[in-house]
């Protein structure tokens, strides 16, 4: 019998599929695949979009610096003022001797825009710091400007014709020379994260917005998670079931979709135009960011408190406990967990919020961290913001390198959130 | 006795409660009344639930309510501890006396009445803590022991009686939710007595557990019946007549009939009740 024949006599048994359970399955297939085809391409872009922005930040990683012999004359330097001294000078001379053949104003000048324009006061302070450096000749290192760093990393290419890129052929003379005398090096860009804002991007650095947004999220967590906590509470456990809690439930949950510049309009007429609050204040904006966070953190606490299961609710009523003990002892604690977690997905999207931050002014050009939260200061999405319209070249990667260190801090939360989340879990 | 029609369904009534009268008459002094209710009637809504339910539950006695589903038998155990205040649209008139006074009185205090009259329910739910904190936590919210020594002793007592501390003693910081289905029930008993309560209110308690730990808490009940008076809410025929020395009867809202069990179940006076017992309907 040959196998033709065979699958003959077995058409038509119970066990052998027929055409449409093979169409069927041919559609279980094809629906498989879609999925698998989406994910593959959530995945695919997210994996372009963190490469871009990783290999775009990494250039900031690190910071060219230059040392050079600087002499510190005693006769130059009062002692006992050594702040006043004309480091601008000494430095100059310094630079001089090394290009003896530079003398035209022109060329001078061209020639110190290889080096950061506040290397003098870097000078005041190391002296101001240790006076005993006075008399001596000292190894004094500190970042080139922007061109050098960009030309020691070859973001400037050499083979363009001189009036199409930033620096002429001397300056890229002067450069080589540095190199030939070994005195680059490019230490890590530790003033990415302790310096504070600068017009310069080789002195620019997050301080101020970290500064900021952490004062802006504190305010914001002490004022919404409280309030938020309180009002689902009540909605959802005391709050009778009428015609006003519907309307105030409506109104919570499309507050939740109101855009966020409209929050800053309201920061803007509220907080500052009728309380007279600090403008580009760290309190206003974490004030602007709760009211965007209350939502969230409201909808995900009655979600949380509807999730534990009533069964003990009435086991604690059955014992006697009060409403208020119900849910202060066994209710809010079992919900805990979820109203964490949609707290931290409030305070998350509060760090990224921009556009309410930009309405009340927290978008300032400010180059020292803020003392208090009543200082003017700026976030990290406004301290984005600023950089990515910033023309000099080296501001590139550092827009890429606060984008990291947001993204870096938003995974932080989550992680902290997981943690929270399964350590109440545990408890329970 | 006439017993079909609607008039009859009056009629019926007014015999048996000539009947229950006649009962309690009999057994004077032998047991005292603990809870009486007096023409209760419940509403959920526009919808009335219960019916002009009275009945006398004597102390210390087992207490079984019988009935098809949706009979009204738990809506009534649960207006006996004002359970059902926490539902918005639950309304109930008449009076509901415990030791002679009337719990839907102004001046009553659920709270206080929710720990003279325990409830254990029908699905196992222990709070997700230990097995301590689970006894612990009536007592400590009702100040009725300091921590330590004195807790302790109210924590073993209860398991005690419950049957169940030799199982947990080695384990008494393991969460309650741990145990088996029957022993989480016990656990709940034990919850509901450390409260030092008089009744104990009992909605299908071993529904959802397995023969073996039925048994177990039938016997139990048998035993807290010395200390404790009872109200046992069943769907079990045959446990109603094991556990309980009175059974009342429930059908659509109505009490149909009232009276010692082993009377009940051999010689039942209402022409329902009998179709019931006997698996006729249900």
């Amino acid at each position: 019998m040959s196998d033709n024949s065979a699958a003959k006599i077995r058409t038509g048994t119970w066990y052998e599929p027929d055409a449409s359970l093979k169409r069927r399955y041919a559609a279980d297939k094809r629906l498989r695949m879609y999925g698998v085809a989406a994910i593959v391409f959530a995945l695919g872009m997210l994996t372009i979009l963190v490469g871009t922005i990783a290999s775009t930040a990494l250039p900031a990683l690190t910071q060219t610096h230059v040392t050079l012999q600087v002499e510190l004359p005693a006769e130059a330097i009062d002692r006992s003022a050594p702040r006043s001294a004309g480091y601008q000078k000494m430095l100059a001379d310094t630079i001089s001797q090394l290009y003896p053949e530079v003398d035209t104003p022109r060329e001078l000048r061209q020639l110190r825009q290889l080096f950061t324009n506040n290397a003098q006061y870097m000078l005041r302070d190391m002296v101001v710091a240790d006076p005993s450096l006075i008399g001596q000749t000292i190894d004094f290192t500190f970042p080139m400007s922007d061109i050098g760093d960009q030309l020691h990393k070859g973001g400037i290419d050499r083979n363009l014709p001189p009036d199409q890129r930033r620096v002429n052929d001397e300056q890229i003379g002067w450069y080589d020379r540095l190199v030939e005398q070994d005195r680059i090096t490019t230490p890590l860009n530790t003033g990415m994260i302790f310096n504070a804002d600068s017009r310069f991007p080789e002195l620019a650095g997050l301080s101020g917005a970290l500064v900021g947004s952490f004062y802006a999220l504190l305010i914001c967590f002490l004022v919404s998670f409280p309030v938020g906590i309180s009002a689902a509470v009540y909605l959802e456990e005391f709050a009778p079931k009428n015609r006003w809690t519907d309307l105030i439930e409506v109104n919570i949950n499309n507050l939740a979709a109101v855009p966020s510049i409209v929050f800053g309009l309201l920061g803007l007429a509220v907080f500052l135009n009728f309380f007279g609050m600090p403008r580009s204040a760290p309190i206003v904006g974490g004030l602007v960011l709760s009211l965007m966070t209350l939502p969230t953190i409201i909808i995900a606490t009655r979600a949380a408190l509807k999730a534990v299961p009533p069964s003990i609710r009435e086991a604690a009523i059955g014992v006697g406990a009060s409403k208020m003990q119900t849910v202060g002892h066994h209710v809010l604690p079992l919900a805990m967990p979820g109203i964490l977690t949609g707290t931290i997905i409030g305070l998350a999207q509060a760090l990224g919020e921009t556009a309410p931050l930009l309405l009340i002014g927290m978008n300032a050009f400010i180059t020292a961290a803020p003392d208090s939260m009543f200082n003017p200061s700026t976030a990290l999405p406004t301290q984005i913001y600023i950089w990515a319209d910033s023309p000099e070249r080296g501001f590139t990667s550092r827009t890429s390198a606060a984008i990291v260190v947001l993204l870096g801090f938003l995974v932080c939360m989550n992680a902290i959130a997981i943690y929270m989340r399964k350590r109440f879990e545990r408890k329970w | 006795m006439e017993t079909t029609g609607t008039s009859g369904m009056v009629m019926t009534k007014t015999v048996e409660d000539m009947d229950v009268l006649a009962e309690t008459a009999s057994r004077a002094g032998a047991h005292d009344v603990k809870v009486a209710a007096n023409k209760v009637s419940v509403f959920y809504g526009e919808k009335q639930a219960l019916f002009d339910v009275s009945i006398d539950i004597p102390a210390r006695q087992v207490m079984a309510f019988i009935g098809p589903s949706g009979c009204g038998k738990s809506t009534f155990l649960r207006c006996i501890n004002r359970m059902n205040d926490t539902i918005d649209i639950c309304r109930v008139t008449g009076r509901i006396e415990i030791d002679g006074a009337n719990v839907y009185d102004a001046k009553i205090d659920p709270v206080l009445l929710r720990a003279r009259v325990g409830m254990v329910f029908q699905k196992p739910n222990p709070f997700p803590k230990s097995i301590y904190d689970n006894i612990a936590y009536g007592p400590r919210i009702h100040g009725k022991a300091k921590a330590g020594s004195e807790m302790d002793a109210i924590v073993e007592k209860s398991l005690r009686r419950a049957g169940l501390w030799n199982e947990v003693k080695d384990r008494l910081r393991e969460p309650g939710t741990g145990l088996s289905g029957g022993q989480q029930q016990r656990l709940c008993i034990a919850r509901a007595i450390a409260v030092n309560p008089d009744i104990i209110l009992m909605d299908e308690p071993c529904s959802a557990l397995d023969p073996i730990a039925t048994a177990k808490v039938e016997e139990l009940i048998d035993e807290l019946r010395e200390r404790y008076t009872i109200v046992i809410v069943t769907h079990s025929m045959q446990q109603a007549a094991r556990v309980s020395q009175r059974a009342a009867f429930f059908h659509l809202g109505y009490l149909v009939e009232e009276g010692e069990t082993e009377r009940m179940f051999t010689n039942p006076s209402d022409q329902r009740t009998q179709d019931y017992i006997t698996g006729r309907f249900g």
